[in-house]
């Protein structure tokens, strides 16, 4: 899908005077009320928080719940099923730290939950991606402490 | 708000690009003093002054903090000012910024306002604004950490709009066509010295797929500022005001996730009520603008704009602006000054110079991009993550 050759991640470094501080991934910072997410993803588990009240699913989770306003809640277990509604390609033009990993695909993947999410479609070529393909959920331990859930497609 | 209760009189703007030497406080100084010159009124006329806030400002000498705390109705001689302050909605803030002048003047506490934007981002390392604005769009803890970007955030749109409605990428194209052959006609415009081709934005590097270097939008150093009355003071001093005849709003997400349109193709539909209470409001029908002024950021969230204002069947925008309807001498002006595509991106003032340009139009001062004879225009705006969408008509008089 692009003509032009790649940059590599030592020319931008030179270019840009970079430092290892500059090339460092972001990583999410939990919330007292997103932790119970990012427990479950190191456990390689994906959940989702549920309203004991009402029953609304929010994802992203807030303090209480957006339908209902209500404290109470469980935090389910998803089936990690999605289909792919959308996708982007990133092939230039990120912040740094992902130059290394160009070209990387995004999608907005619907859970069978209900809920969208954004997230890196991996395992898979840029050219089987389409919209409404069944997705599964893989998990990135991107750190000892950190795990992140990307999708791929599922292979039947 | 009463239909033609408030006017733009008025309006100052520097060119858009890359300036390092020229500070956003000359910027400010700059654009405030042309637009009451222009409006033709005294500086201690003006009762209150906002500024839209700065996006990544110099923290040695920071110009939100000096806005904040009065300092532009000190240097440019406001010595009537009785309000100043800074409103912010990212994107939307030529609407926030509008609506609390509105408010002030409502209230009846003075009947001139004075609405200034300044931006500059050259100063800025890429790395520095790599990492503030390509990210601004995303959630921070839950996209920022796969690589999610504003440019990935408006591709994956396109990759839904065109997935559905069959619009093609030569047609999304067209819109950056048509923008960059209103911005040749704009002195103030960042690129406004070479044409573009549908073929050259589609060869362009890919940025994020769907989407070209040409397809997305570059930041640029810039500013503008209006000035703003009742409609009574207006006639008294302006011969062409130019009136806020009717505007609605709606608000949907910060995150994408959460959009209340979960269907990108028909996000029209979610936008289609926010254009017909403004026309509503106004008394007026689409069928009656001289100009669009769309305000998408991105070629394709123009289109989707375009496909909400109930003048054409949704998804067949795209084959309108392909025909070069929508370009100078078209039967329908889009976006005389090229938005963020080719005027430039300014932070939280590319709505303000499109409702500039508005303005400007509409009292025929705009130069080679003049659209002879307006009389009305619709202007959008809005900012984030498409977060909200805001209408406004415009006329340089009041409908019976």
């Amino acid at each position: 899908m692009s003509k032009h050759e790649p940059i590599s991640i030592d020319a931008i470094k030179a270019m840009m005077n970079l430092s290892d501080e500059d090339l460092k991934k972001p990583l999410p910072v939990p919330t007292a009320w997103s932790q119970p997410f990012w427990d479950a993803a190191r456990e390689h588990r994906l959940v989702l928080k549920r309203c004991s009240k009402c029953g609304n699913i929010d994802h992203p989770p807030y303090l209480y719940c957006t339908a209902c306003q209500a404290d109470e809640h469980e935090w389910i277990e998803a089936s990690g099923k999605g289909t792919l509604f959308a996708y982007a390609i990133n092939y230039f033009g990120v912040p740094f730290p992902f130059w290394a990993d160009l070209p990387y695909a995004l999608g907005m993947i619907d859970l069978a939950e209900g809920v969208r999410m954004i997230s890196n479609i991996v395992d898979c070529d840029f050219e089987e991606l389409e919209n409404g393909m069944e997705l599964e959920v893989v998990f990135d331990d991107v750190t000892d402490e950190v795990t992140l859930p990307k999708w791929r497609p599922v292979r039947k | 708000m009463e239909r033609g209760e408030f006017a733009i009189i008025g309006t100052g703007e520097v060119p858009c690009g890359n300036y390092p030497q020229r500070s956003e406080f000359e910027i400010a100084y700059t654009v405030a003093r042309e637009a009451i010159r222009d409006a033709g009124i005294d500086v201690k006329d003006i009762g209150a002054v906002l500024c839209a806030q700065h996006i990544m400002s110099n923290p040695d000498n920071d110009y939100n903090t000096e806005m904040v705390f009065g300092r532009l109705p000190e240097a440019i001689g406001a010595r009537g000012c009785k309000i100043t302050c800074m409103t912010s909605s990212g994107g939307a803030s030529s609407f926030s910024l509008r609506k609390t002048a509105e408010g002030i003047l409502h209230s009846g506490e003075t009947d001139t306002v004075l609405v200034v934007h300044a931006q500059r981002f050259s100063t800025f390392t890429p790395n520095q604004q790599a990492k503030y604005f390509s990210v601004a769009g995303s959630d921070v803890e839950w996209e920022v950490p796969y690589g999610m970007t504003y440019n990935a955030l408006a591709a994956m749109i396109t990759q839904a709009y065109m997935n559905i409605t069959g619009t093609t990428i030569e047609q999304v194209a067209a819109v950056c066509v048509a923008n960059r052959r209103w911005a040749m006609l704009q002195p103030n415009a960042m690129f406004n010295h070479k044409e573009i081709t549908v073929e050259k934005v589609v060869n362009a590097r890919m940025v994020s797929y769907p989407l070209t270097t040409l397809m997305c939008n570059v930041l640029g150093d810039g500013g503008s500022a209006f000035i703003m009355t009742t409609a009574e003071k207006a006639r008294k001093v302006c011969d062409k005001p130019v009136y806020v005849l009717g505007e609605a709003s709606d608000y949907s997400h910060r995150t994408i996730t959460r959009a209340g349109m979960k269907d990108f193709a028909t996000m029209s539909e979610y936008l289609f009520p926010i254009a017909k209470t403004a026309f509503e409001r106004s008394g007026l029908g689409p069928e009656d603008m001289d100009i669009y002024q769309i305000y998408g950021s991105y070629p394709c969230i123009q289109l989707i704009i375009m496909d909400a204002l109930g003048m054409w069947e949704p998804g067949t925008t795209g084959a309108l602006v392909e025909a070069g309807e929508t370009s100078p001498g078209g039967k329908y002006p889009v976006t005389t000054n090229g938005e963020a595509l080719s005027f430039g991106h300014t932070g939280t003032g590319v709505g303000i110079a499109l409702l500039v340009e508005s303005v400007r139009q509409l009292q025929g001062k705009a130069g080679k991009a003049q659209v002879q004879g307006a009389r009305f225009l619709i202007e959008n705006t809005g900012g984030g993550a498409f977060m909200d969408c805001h209408f406004t008509v415009l006329g340089n008089e009041i409908p019976g």
